[in-house]
């Protein structure tokens, strides 16, 4: 499209309400997590000097407010609700990613009975909503027992992100040439060395983006740790955060802190999946 | 390797779906098990006032999510179509509201709300439009407006990226021959960019409806129990698991299943028929 100035004014405008709308929300947040509640409440947006005392008090499990004697229960669960939202979220990635990668590979070079079938209600059940499942599921999980378990908990996030991964990774599998595959084949290698050593390597920016995505996703997940993890030893910090408000009100830069810690992890996973978002979509060089 | 997994999937979606759909006929509270009741949960859901009104509630939040959406999904697109320099910190930028977790955005905005002394109300009133400080939540339009604001500012991203990758597909060339006619930058969109975006435009109604209708976690931080902005996801979550009503709990879900199915249908259906 040849451009006139008209149009790369308006261009130029509305990239910049991409960024306002986009980082001025969590620009918001850091300002006010490191402001004192004076400062808040006096409506002054910019801190006269660096507070990190809602900081302090979440990481050292109370910090300041354990000069008081007392800490608050929301507050000295904090570090252990990060600490489940990591593992969790690391042990589904992983197991994720040993089934996408393999049984998306199986689905689009191996021919076996019943590919179809296993491949089609797999991905369909991409387009039943969690809320159709999530009753009986409660139901069978409080018989066995495995609700506020982490296992509980890991059996359901896998089943519910690995139809994604799966066709995420089929798709990426189903690009590779298969002629380098034969070649390696053809050359002695054994079925899995070919996998291993031709496969895998090419598949290294869709396993990137993979990991990405269900961590992103298992993150952020909030309805199902709501239901299935309500003990200390499960609550993630997305649940534990919701308790925070309302009772911290009247403590905004501590809720504010608690908010940007846990968009820390998300927020570099966003900029490594920026890069191979530009890689997806054809004909990028900015 | 596709087999255990299968076996999963078979265990925790399509058992659930099929043991839901046998609990949604049977009259089940926690606890307490009772006989088949045909289809009474699917009628006393339906017939309940308090459905309607989630029901209506849904529809404002999806349709003011789903056109803002749109219309930042576009704008963002275009202005990312072409190359510039310092376009991938842009695009992270674009696509950090999507990777934040909900609950998160929402205690973001809750700094902007804030009656006492969020930035909305101290730009207002510093500018006079307001005479007081408005508490926004407190009223069900103000509410249902700003928490479909929050909504889609996580969805905006996915949107963008949607509808870039439509703009991807169109060739360069028919914007040559139609600069050389003497079409102008709005000419060219209206009647070149706009009717080869529809498929992908489809794509992001239907993407943007399906989220929407299944809003909740926003909802949930805040305005919470506020029942002037229940949804039908946060009808149905108190219907299963605070009344512990399951049967009804799962009717409802199922009902709700089905109408986002329906509207993932009719959009399908409308596309196919425009294009005839």
């Amino acid at each position: 499209m040849r451009t006139s100035r008209g149009v790369r004014i308006v261009r130029a405008v509305t990239i910049a309400v991409l960024l306002v709308w986009s980082l001025g929300p969590i620009l918001l947040g850091v300002l006010t997590s490191i402001s004192t509640q004076a400062e808040v409440q006096a409506g002054q947006w910019l801190p006269t000097s660096m507070n990190l005392s809602g900081y302090r008090a979440l990481l050292t499990s109370g910090g300041a407010a354990t000069t008081s004697g007392f800490v608050p229960s929301e507050i000295a669960a904090f570090g252990r609700a990060m600490l489940n939202s990591v593992v969790i979220t690391l042990e589904t990635t992983a197991v994720l990613l040993v089934l996408a990668v393999t049984a998306g590979y199986a689905f689009s070079r191996l021919r076996f009975p019943g590919r179809r079938v296993m491949f089609g209600s797999l991905v369909a059940t991409l387009i039943v909503p969690a809320l159709a499942v999530i009753v009986p599921l409660w139901r069978v999980m409080a018989n066995l027992h495995l609700i506020g378990t982490q296992g509980g908990l890991l059996l359901i996030y896998v089943s519910a992100n690995a139809p994604l991964a799966v066709w995420l990774m089929y798709v990426h599998a189903r690009e590779l040439p298969i002629s380098v595959e034969e070649a390696a084949l053809s050359d002695g290698c054994t079925r899995f060395q070919a996998f291993r050593l031709v496969v895998l390597p090419q598949l290294r920016g869709g396993i990137a983006a993979v990991a990405a995505i269900m961590a992103l996703s298992v993150w952020g997940e909030f309805f199902i740790p709501l239901l299935f993890a309500p003990t200390a030893a499960t609550k993630p910090v997305t649940v534990l955060i919701t308790e925070f408000v309302g009772k911290y009100t009247t403590n905004q830069p501590l809720l504010a802190a608690a908010g940007i810690l846990m968009l820390v992890p998300p927020a570099l996973l966003a900029i490594v999946l920026s890069r191979q978002i530009r890689g997806l979509l054809s004909g990028w060089s900015g | 390797m596709g087999s255990p997994l299968f076996l999963v999937i078979v265990a925790l979606v399509f058992i659930p779906l099929l043991l839901g759909l046998r609990l949604s006929m049977q009259k089940y509270s926690y606890g307490i098990p009772g006989g088949f009741i045909g289809l009474q949960n699917y009628v006393s859901v339906l017939r309940d006032p308090a459905t309607l009104t989630a029901a209506v509630h849904t529809a404002g939040y999806m349709i003011v999510a789903v056109v803002l959406e749109l219309v930042l999904g576009v704008c963002f697109a275009l202005a990312l179509n072409e190359p510039f320099r310092g376009r991938g910190m842009v695009m992270a930028a674009l696509i950090l509201p999507w990777a934040l977790p909900s609950v998160v955005s929402s205690i973001l905005w809750l700094r902007i709300f804030n009656p006492d002394n969020g930035l909305l109300n101290t730009v207002l009133l510093r500018a006079h439009i307001l005479a007081e400080p408005k508490v926004w939540f407190s009223s069900r339009g103000w509410a249902i407006v700003f928490i479909a604001l929050v909504h889609s500012w996580g969805v905006v991203p996915l949107i963008t990226l949607i509808i870039m990758a439509g703009l991807q597909g169109i060739e360069d060339q028919i914007y040559d021959a139609a600069a050389v006619e003497g079409a102008s930058a709005w000419q060219q969109f209206r009647y070149l960019t706009a009717p080869l975006l529809r498929p992908a435009l489809a794509v992001a109604l239907t993407t943007g409806t399906v989220i929407a209708i299944a809003i909740f976690d926003e909802i949930y931080v805040l305005t919470g129990y506020q029942l002037n902005t229940f949804s039908l996801m946060m009808q149905a979550y108190q219907t299963t698991f605070t009344k512990l009503q399951f049967g009804k709990g799962a009717a409802f879900a199922y009902l709700v299943t089905l109408a986002t199915g329906l509207f993932a249908i009719g959009y399908v259906w409308s596309l196919r028929r425009s294009e005839q």
